[in-house]
């Protein structure tokens, strides 16, 4: 589980998660809906998009607002999480979701200055 | 040289001269900058100076999350996590005389944004910090990944004027404005020299032209600048204003040019 950590994950959204199957990546989403199992659950993206998520332990908390999934992206589409990060909402102030959407675009439209891989240092 | 509290113009010109000097070259070593970790670890280094791309880095700033924490009697090391790369080691010195340092070590899975400088030692690279903050608002991470690219996008704008660089212009024009404003590119031309992007130079023109004492307001901007968001405005006039080329008036919202001679 630690390996994952030490790479680069890409951050991305719905749309994107086509483009990075068998790749590490950072999906911050909204909880939606979380299976009975506690195994899976659905995450809506900044533009109303769902993915599903699944877990190798079951989730031992109630999971709900704004999370943070770093996982592999299935051939399914779905998201294989080896870890999530529950984004707190402190004091009122909401994770707005589709501002960081729009910083999702631009990011990705300049991958020259956002680089998601660690190139060798000269 | 009677009375050293008069303005002898010779004076007061060579330190403003040897700024305008540097700062037409190259960045200034002086600015901090956002940065993801992955830049950080590929930046390349010569002698005591960072390099991402063009842009020189000292002084950083980069929001992540704290994967472990490691507390000793004079410091804290952590490992921040920015999901651009391998967890970056941040090393804050702790003032074991001064109460009000806040000693509490943060808990992993924390976010935080830290400003400190670069350090390389035997390769490795590490962040030097002398702020570490828990972030409040979640909306920070989102604002800083927009911060680091339009940083290094500015500070990588090439000299040469923005017509004959086709390869950068080509990705900016798009975004900011339809291309039939092409045409007033030719007059922005002459002023990119002073290192501004095309947005910043098209505000800045349209803040000197306003003969108004009380200066343009950002709604004006807005609706003569339909092709540029709010949000580009603000930051180019932000940026206009830490440079010194205008000020704000009556209040926040009204700025003036430095330099009006029209």
């Amino acid at each position: 589980m630690a390996a994952i950590l030490d790479v680069p994950k890409t951050r991305i959204n719905c749309s994107m998660l086509s483009q990075h199957i068998n790749k590490p990546v950072c999906f911050v989403g909204r909880v939606e809906k979380v299976h009975p199992t506690g195994k899976t659950f659905t995450l809506s993206d900044g533009e109303g998009k769902i993915a599903t998520v699944e877990l190798n332990d079951p989730l031992e908390e109630e999971m709900s607002g704004v999370v943070e999934v770093i996982g592999m992206v299935s051939n399914k589409g779905g998201i294989m999480a080896t870890t999530y990060n529950m984004l707190r909402e402190e004091k009122g102030i909401s994770r707005d979701l589709e501002l960081y959407n729009e910083a999702l675009k631009v990011v990705h439209d300049f991958p020259q200055h956002y680089p998601f891989e660690v190139a060798s240092s000269g | 040289m009677v009375g050293g509290y008069t303005q002898s113009p010779g004076g007061f010109a060579s330190p403003a001269m040897s700024q305008g000097g540097e700062k037409k070259g190259r960045t200034r070593a002086t600015q901090i900058i956002p940065c993801t970790v992955s830049q950080l670890m590929s930046a390349s280094q010569a002698e005591e100076a960072f390099r991402v791309g063009d842009v020189e880095v000292a002084q950083v700033t980069i929001v992540g999350v704290i994967r472990s924490t490691d507390k000793s009697m004079t410091n804290i090391q952590y490992k921040v996590d920015d999901m651009t790369g391998a967890p970056m080691d941040v090393k804050q010195w702790l003032d074991t005389e001064d109460p009000s340092v806040d000693s509490n070590v943060l808990s992993p899975g924390t976010y935080v944004k830290v400003s400190g400088n670069l350090r390389s030692f035997q390769n490795h690279r590490s962040v030097v910090a002398f702020s570490v903050r828990p972030l409040e608002d979640m909306n920070e991470i989102t604002s800083h990944m927009l911060e680091v690219v339009q940083a290094h996008m500015v500070l990588s704008k090439p000299q040469t004027t923005l017509g004959v660089t086709g390869g950068m212009s080509s990705k900016v024009v798009p975004i900011s404005k339809p291309g039939g404003m092409g045409g007033s590119y030719a007059g922005a031309n002459d002023m990119a020299n002073n290192g501004l992007s095309a947005n910043q130079n098209q505000v800045l023109s349209l803040i000197r032209s306003c003969p108004e004492p009380q200066g343009i307001s950002l709604q004006d901007l807005k609706q003569r600048l339909s092709g540029i968001s709010l949000v580009i405005i603000k930051q180019a006039v932000e940026f206009l204003s830490n440079e010194g080329h205008i000020f704000s008036t009556i209040d926040e919202d009204h700025y003036k040019s430095t330099d009006n001679d029209d």
